[in-house]
C-alpha cells in the first residue's frame, strides 16, 4: 500500500476544518442542552401547579361507598328491616386481566359451578372497565381470609364486607315493608336520583316494593367516599383518612304498625288467603296490615331463582298479591252497617219492621235471605243482629244506590288513602252516576234498575272494596266521630307525619252511628251471627263486630252454595270489628278468601288478632287484671276471730290441706 | 505539542504512564452519572437494590474496568479492526435479517450459542471507526465536495436500511446521525450539508405517511398532541410530563415520586428514568445532571481536539456526538419535544446493552486521548 499523498498543508487544512466544525459540534450539544434546559424550567418552575394538580388526581382516587340503608322499625322500636354485614368478592375488569384464569384460580376458593362461571365470564367482560362485579355473596369467614391472603397476585380481585338488608321477621311485612334487589337497567334513569354513578355500585340495592320502593330515596342516604391512593393499574395501595367524605346513613323509618299484631295475624291465618288491617280508632294508626299467604322478603335480596319464582307467582292463593291493599272484594253482609246509615238518613225509622219469610220477590225473581227459614219480624236493630238480608232487601227500594253510596264513601269505601306506599286499588262504590259512565258506551245498560238495590244493600252487586277501606269503614264507626284517616307511616327520619286524627267529623248523625253500633254490639251478643265467635274471654271487655259471607258467584243455578266444591268458587268469609265496646279502641277488618263464612273463618281470627292488640294495650291489661270488687262483709266486732289461714296453693294449683305438714318441699319445690 | 519533545522513547508505551495519561476527571464524571442512574433505580423500585440498582451499579463496575482495559490499547489497533469490526456489523445485520429473534414485533435480537444480543449495537461503534479509518486517508478536497463522497454515503447507508427494517428506527436514525456527524466534521461542504437539511425537510412528511409502521406514525402523531389519547397512546408523554411538571424546583423528595412509585410513568426504569429523576429532585437535580452531561460531552470532545491522528479525532468525536444525540433524543423524548422513540438516556437508564456499548465507546475515546502522540499512518505497522 503506498502512503497517502497528504501534504503537510493539508494536514493542518483538515485539522483546522476539524477544529472549527468541533467547535460546531459543541456549540450544538450546548445548544440542545440549553433546550432541555429552557424546556424543564418551563415544565418545574413555571406549569408546576398545574402538573401537581394532575399527579394528585392520578395518585388518588375517590371510592364510592354506599351509605347504611336506612333502617325500618314498628311503633315500638322493633327491627323490621336492618342490615347485616356480608363478605363478598368482588373481579373488576382492567387491562392485563386474564379474566378465565382469574375465575378458574377463584374456583378453587369458593364454590363456582360451571355454569356460573360462564355468567361470570359474560358479565365481568361486558361490565365497564374496572367497575367490579360480584363474584360471591355471604362468604364465609375461612373463604374472605383465604382470598384476601391471596389477593395481592390477583389482578383485580378484592374481598371485602359490604351490608346487605335483612327483614328479621321473614313474611310478616313482605307487603308492606317490600324489599330491595339489584339495581336493573331500567332503573337507572338519565337525570334526577335515579342518574347518581353509587347505582353501578356492586352493593348498591334499590327498594322495589313497598315502604322500600316509597321510601327509597330517604332510605338511601348519602353514598360516603374514601380517598384512597391507586397505582396504574387502579390497585389500591393507601388510604388517607383524612380524605374520606363520611357517608350520610338513611333515614329511620317508623311505621304505625305493631310487631306481636301483625305476627299473630299472619300467624292465625294459616294456610287460609286473605288479609287483616287493625286501626287504632283514636288516632288512625295502622297496627296490623297482614297478607296471607306471604313470602320471605329475604329471597327477593338474595335473587330468586326461576323456579322460585314461578311457584310464588303461580300459587293459587296469590302469595305476592297484597290483600289488604291490592285485592279487591264484595264486602257481603260487612256493608249493611252502611246501608242501616243510608236508612236512618232517608228518614226511615229504625223501629219499622219488615217481615222476612226467607226472602222476598223482586221483578220476577226470588231473593233469598242467608236463612232459608226467615227471621220473622225484624226492625233495623234486629235486621243487623241477624243479618237479615230481607229486611235490607225491601228498605234499599225505599232508600236508593246514592244514598247508600253516600254512606259508603263517607266512610272511606271506594277511596285511596294517602298512607305512603303504593298499590292501593280504589274498588267499586256504584250509584247512578257512576252506573252511566261505567255504561257510556251501552246506553242500554247504563239506566239504574230497581232491582239492583236489593244485591248493593247486601254488599254484593257491583260493590268492590279492599280490606284496608274496610278497617278504616270500621274505625270511623267506632270512633263515631271523626273520618279518621288511617296512617301507616308514623314519621321519617324522625320527623312526624300528620296524624289520621286531625281531620274533620263524619257528616252524620251521632244518634244514627250510635244505634249502628248498637246493632253491631248484638251481632256479638247472646243470639247474634257472631255470639260464639267472639268471645273474647277478657271480662267486660267485648268486641262489637258484623259478619259478611261475600258471594263469589251467582247461585242461581243451584249446587252447593258456596259452601263447599273448588277452592276458588267458595265464598269469601268477612268480619269487620271494634273493641271494647265501652270505649272503642282498636277497630279490625278480616277477610277470609274463599273461607266460607264470615262467622266461622273470619271472626274467630278476628278475635284472635283483637286480644292480642287489647292485651298488649297497658290499659287495658290493666281492666282486665283489676281484681273484682270484694263482697260485702259485714263485721262483727263481737266476734273476735282471727281470719281464716290463707289457702296455700301448689304450683299446680291445688290446695295444701292447711293441716298437711308445711315442709319447705311441699310449699316451695315439690318433687 | 511541548509535552511530546520531552518524552524519551518508549516512556509512553509504558502502562503506568498510559494510565496516568486518562482523564480521570472524565471517568469521575461518568461515575456520578451512573450513580445517579442507581440512585433512581433504587429508589423506583420501592427502595430496593433489586431489581435494577445493584445491577446498574455492577454492570457499571464491569464496564469501567473494560473502559481503562480498552483505552490502554493501541491507537494504531483500533484503526486496524476498523474495517473487519464494520464488515462483521454489517453480516450479523444481515444475519438478523434471516434468522433474528422476533420481539416485541420487531426483529433485532441475535441469538448465538444462549446468548442474544442486537447486532446493531455493534454497528453503532462499527461505523464511528469505519468512517474514521476512511476519513483518515483521505484529502480535505475530496472530503469536502466530490463523487469520492458516494463512498461514505453507501457505508452509512447499509447499516441504517438493514437497522431500519428490523424495524427499528430508534438505532437506525442514531447510526445515520453519528455517520453523518463524522461526514460533517471531516469538512463536508456547507452547499452539501444545506442541500442535505432542505431535503430531509422535503421527504420527512411522505416518508411518515408512507413508509413507517402504523405504531410508528402513531407515535409521531402522538407526540404532535398527546393529549388528545391521554388513555392510549399520549399516555406515555402525558405520564412523562406530570412526572417532570409535578417535580417543581426542588422535586417530591427522594422515594416520593407517586407517578413513577405508583407506576404511572411507563418504562420507567429504562426510557422515563430522568422523568423519575426529575420528579424526585426537581429542576435542580436535572440541571445538575445535564451538568455532568454537559461535562462528559465537552470533555469528550476535547479529547478529539488534542489528537494528533485525524482517524483519533474523527473516532473520538464520532462516539462524542452518538452519545450526545443519545442523550439529546432521550432527553427531548421525556420532555414532550420529540416523539416515544426506544432510545435510552445513557448512563442513567437501566439496559446492560447500552451500559456496554457507550462504556466501549468511551475506551476509545480514551485510547485516543492516550495515544494522542501516536502516528497513525496506515493500517501498515500495526499489529494486527
Amino acid at each position: 500500500m503506498t502512503q497517502p499523498a497528504i501534504f503537510f498543508e493539508e494536514v493542518n487544512e483538515r485539522q483546522g476544518v476539524f477544529h472549527r466544525r468541533a467547535i460546531l459540534l459543541g456549540a450544538c450539544a450546548g445548544l440542545g442542552i440549553g433546550a432541555l434546559t429552557a424546556r424543564l424550567a418551563y415544565l418545574q418552575l413555571y406549569q408546576t401547579e398545574r402538573f401537581e394538580k394532575l399527579a394528585t388526581s392520578n395518585q388518588f382516587n375517590f371510592k364510592l361507598a354506599p351509605a347504611p340503608r336506612g333502617v325500618v322499625v314498628d311503633r315500638n322500636g322493633a327491627v323490621l328491616a336492618a342490615n347485616r354485614p356480608n363478605f363478598r368478592l368482588l373481579v373488576a375488569r382492567d387491562t392485563g386481566l386474564d379474566t378465565e384464569t382469574t375465575i378458574k384460580t377463584l374456583a378453587e376458593f369458593v364454590p363456582l359451578t360451571d355454569a356460573r362461571q360462564r355468567r361470570l365470564l359474560r358479565d365481568i367482560n361486558s361490565a365497564p372497565r374496572r367497575a367490579p362485579v360480584s363474584v360471591m355473596e355471604d362468604m364465609s369467614w375461612e373463604q374472605f381470609s383465604a382470598i384476601n391472603i391471596r389477593a395481592p397476585e390477583l389482578p383485580g380481585v378484592t374481598a371485602d364486607m359490604g351490608e346487605v338488608r335483612v327483614y328479621p321477621h321473614g313474611g310478616a311485612f313482605a307487603h308492606v315493608i317490600g324489599y330491595v334487589a339489584k339495581v336493573n337497567r331500567e332503573d337507572i334513569a338519565a337525570t334526577g336520583p335515579n342518574a347518581d354513578p353509587i347505582m353501578m355500585h356492586p352493593s348498591f340495592r334499590i327498594g322495589k316494593q313497598g315502604v322500600e320502593k316509597a321510601f327509597d330515596l330517604e332510605l338511601r342516604g348519602r353514598p360516603g367516599a374514601r380517598k384512597v391512593e391507586v397505582d396504574a393499574n387502579g390497585r389500591e395501595v393507601g388510604h388517607d383518612d383524612g380524605g374520606d367524605i363520611a357517608a350520610i346513613p338513611g333515614q329511620e323509618i317508623q311505621l304505625t304498625l305493631d310487631v306481636d299484631i301483625q305476627n299473630r295475624a299472619l300467624e292465625v291465618f294459616g294456610e287460609e288467603s286473605g288479609g287483616a288491617v287493625m286501626m287504632d280508632c283514636r288516632t288512625g294508626d295502622i297496627l296490623c296490615m297482614a297478607s296471607a299467604p306471604s313470602f320471605d322478603a329475604n329471597r327477593f335480596v338474595r335473587g330468586l331463582t326461576g323456579g322460585e319464582y314461578r311457584a310464588l307467582a303461580n300459587y293459587e292463593r296469590r302469595p305476592l298479591l297484597d290483600k289488604c291493599l291490592s285485592g279487591l272484594y264484595p264486602p257481603g253482609s260487612t256493608f249493611k252497617m252502611m246501608t242501616a246509615l243510608a236508612i236512618l238518613n232517608a228518614g226511615i225509622s229504625p223501629e219499622e219492621r219488615v217481615g222476612c219469610g226467607g226472602g222476598m220477590n223482586f221483578g220476577g225473581r226470588f231473593f233469598h235471605c242467608h236463612k232459608r227459614g226467615g227471621h220473622g219480624s225484624q226492625n233495623l236493630h234486629d235486621a243487623i243482629k241477624n243479618s237479615c238480608d230481607t229486611y235490607f232487601y225491601a228498605m234499599s227500594l225505599r232508600v236508593g244506590p246514592d244514598r247508600i253510596a253516600e254512606a259508603a264513601r263517607a266512610f272511606g269505601l271506594g277511596q285511596v288513602f294517602d298512607i305512603g306506599i303504593p298499590g292501593q286499588k280504589k274498588g267499586t262504590v256504584p250509584d247512578r252516576a257512576w252506573k252511566k259512565s261505567y255504561f257510556a258506551k251501552n246506553p242500554a245498560q247504563a239506566e239504574w234498575w230497581p232491582g239492583e238495590n236489593l244485591s248493593y244493600a247486601i254488599g254484593q252487586g257491583y260493590l268492590q272494596v279492599n280490606c284496608l277501606q274496610l278497617a278504616v269503614m270500621t274505625a270511623r264507626l267506632a270512633n263515631a266521630q271523626k273520618a279518621l284517616n288511617p296512617r301507616l307511616v308514623m314519621s321519617v327520619g324522625g320527623r312526624e307525619r300528620p296524624r289520621g286524627s286531625d281531620v274533620p267529623d263524619l257528616p252524620f248523625d251521632p244518634d244514627h252511628i250510635a244505634y249502628v253500633r248498637r246493632g253491631m254490639a248484638a251481632v256479638t251478643d247472646v243470639g247474634g251471627t257472631a255470639w260464639r265467635a267472639s268471645q273474647l274471654g277478657l271480662g267486660d271487655i267485648t268486641m262489637a263486630g258484623k259478619t259478611g259471607t261475600a258471594q263469589v258467584r251467582n247461585y242461581d243455578k243451584g249446587g252447593h252454595r258456596g259452601k263447599g266444591g273448588p277452592w276458588r268458587l267458595r265464598d269469601h268469609g268477612l268480619f269487620v270489628a271494634f273493641a271494647p265496646i265501652d270505649e272503642p279502641r282498636y277497630a279490625l277488618a278480616v277477610i277470609v278468601q274463599h273461607g266460607m263464612g264470615g262467622s266461622t273463618a273470619a271472626a274467630p281470627r278476628a278475635r284472635e288478632i283483637m286480644r292480642t292488640a287489647l292485651l298488649k294495650d297497658p290499659e287495658i291489661l290493666a281492666r282486665v287484671q283489676k281484681p273484682l270488687p270484694m263482697p260485702q262483709m259485714t263485721p262483727d266486732p263481737e266476734l273476735d276471730l282471727l281470719p281464716d289461714p290463707p289457702t296455700l296453693l301448689t304450683p299446680d294449683g291445688d290446695p295444701i290441706p292447711a293441716s298437711a305438714p308445711a315442709t319447705p318441699t311441699a310449699r316451695g319445690r315439690p318433687a | 505539542m511541548t509535552a511530546s519533545a520531552l518524552t524519551r522513547p518508549g516512556e509512553r508505551d509504558r502502562l503506568v504512564v498510559k494510565l496516568s495519561e486518562i482523564d480521570w476527571l472524565f471517568v469521575l464524571v461518568l461515575c456520578l452519572i451512573a450513580g445517579a442512574g442507581s440512585l433512581m433505580l433504587f429508589s423506583i423500585a420501592g427502595s430496593s437494590w433489586q431489581p435494577w440498582a445493584w445491577n446498574h451499579a455492577s454492570r457499571f463496575g464491569i464496564c469501567l474496568l473494560l473502559l481503562l482495559v480498552l483505552a490502554v490499547i493501541d491507537i494504531r489497533v483500533w484503526f486496524a479492526i476498523a474495517y473487519p469490526l464494520y464488515a462483521v456489523g454489517l453480516l450479523l445485520l444481515v444475519a438478523v435479517e434471516v434468522a433474528g429473534d422476533v420481539r416485541l414485533g420487531a426483529q433485532r435480537w441475535l441469538s448465538i450459542g444462549g446468548f442474544s444480543f442486537q447486532p446493531s449495537e455493534v454497528m453503532k461503534l462499527g461505523i464511528v471507526l469505519a468512517l474514521a479509518r476512511l476519513y483518515h486517508g483521505v484529502s480535505a478536497e475530496r472530503a469536502r465536495l466530490s463523487w469520492w463522497l458516494l463512498v461514505p454515503t453507501a457505508m452509512i447507508a447499509a447499516p441504517v436500511l438493514l437497522v431500519a427494517h428490523q424495524p427499528d428506527l430508534g438505532t437506525a436514525m442514531l447510526i445515520l446521525m453519528t455517520g453523518v456527524a463524522i461526514v460533517v466534521l471531516a469538512g463536508l461542504s456547507w452547499k452539501i450539508i444545506g442541500a442535505g437539511v432542505a431535503l430531509f425537510m422535503a421527504i420527512v412528511p411522505p416518508f411518515v405517511a408512507f413508509v413507517m409502521h402504523p405504531y410508528q406514525r402513531q407515535r409521531v402523531m402522538t407526540f404532535l398532541d398527546p393529549e388528545s389519547d391521554p388513555s392510549g397512546a399520549g399516555y406515555h408523554i402525558l405520564q412523562s410530563m406530570i412526572a417532570l411538571g409535578s417535580g417543581g424546583a426542588l422535586g417530591k423528595g427522594y422515594g416520593l415520586g407517586s407517578q413513577s412509585q405508583l407506576n404511572f410513568l411507563p418504562e420507567k426504569q429504562t426510557d422515563f428514568i430522568f422523568a423519575a429523576l426529575a420528579e424526585e429532585f426537581g429542576f435542580v437535580g436535572c440541571v445538575s445532571v445535564l451538568v455532568l452531561y454537559a461535562a462528559a460531552i465537552f470533555m469528550a470532545l476535547r479529547t478529539a481536539y488534542v489528537s494528533h491522528s485525524h482517524f483519533g479525532r474523527l473516532a473520538a468525536a464520532g462516539v462524542t456526538a452518538t452519545f450526545t444525540v443519545y442523550m439529546l433524543i432521550n432527553g427531548a423524548m421525556v420532555m414532550g419535544l420529540a416523539p416515544v422513540v426506544g432510545v435510552p438516556m445513557p448512563m442513567l437508564s437501566y439496559g446492560g446493552t447500552v451500559m456496554l456499548t457507550v462504556m466501549i465507546g468511551f475506551g476509545l475515546v480514551q485510547s485516543v486521548r492516550v495515544h494522542r502522540y501516536s502516528e497513525v499512518t496506515s493500517g501498515k505497522g500495526s499489529f494486527v
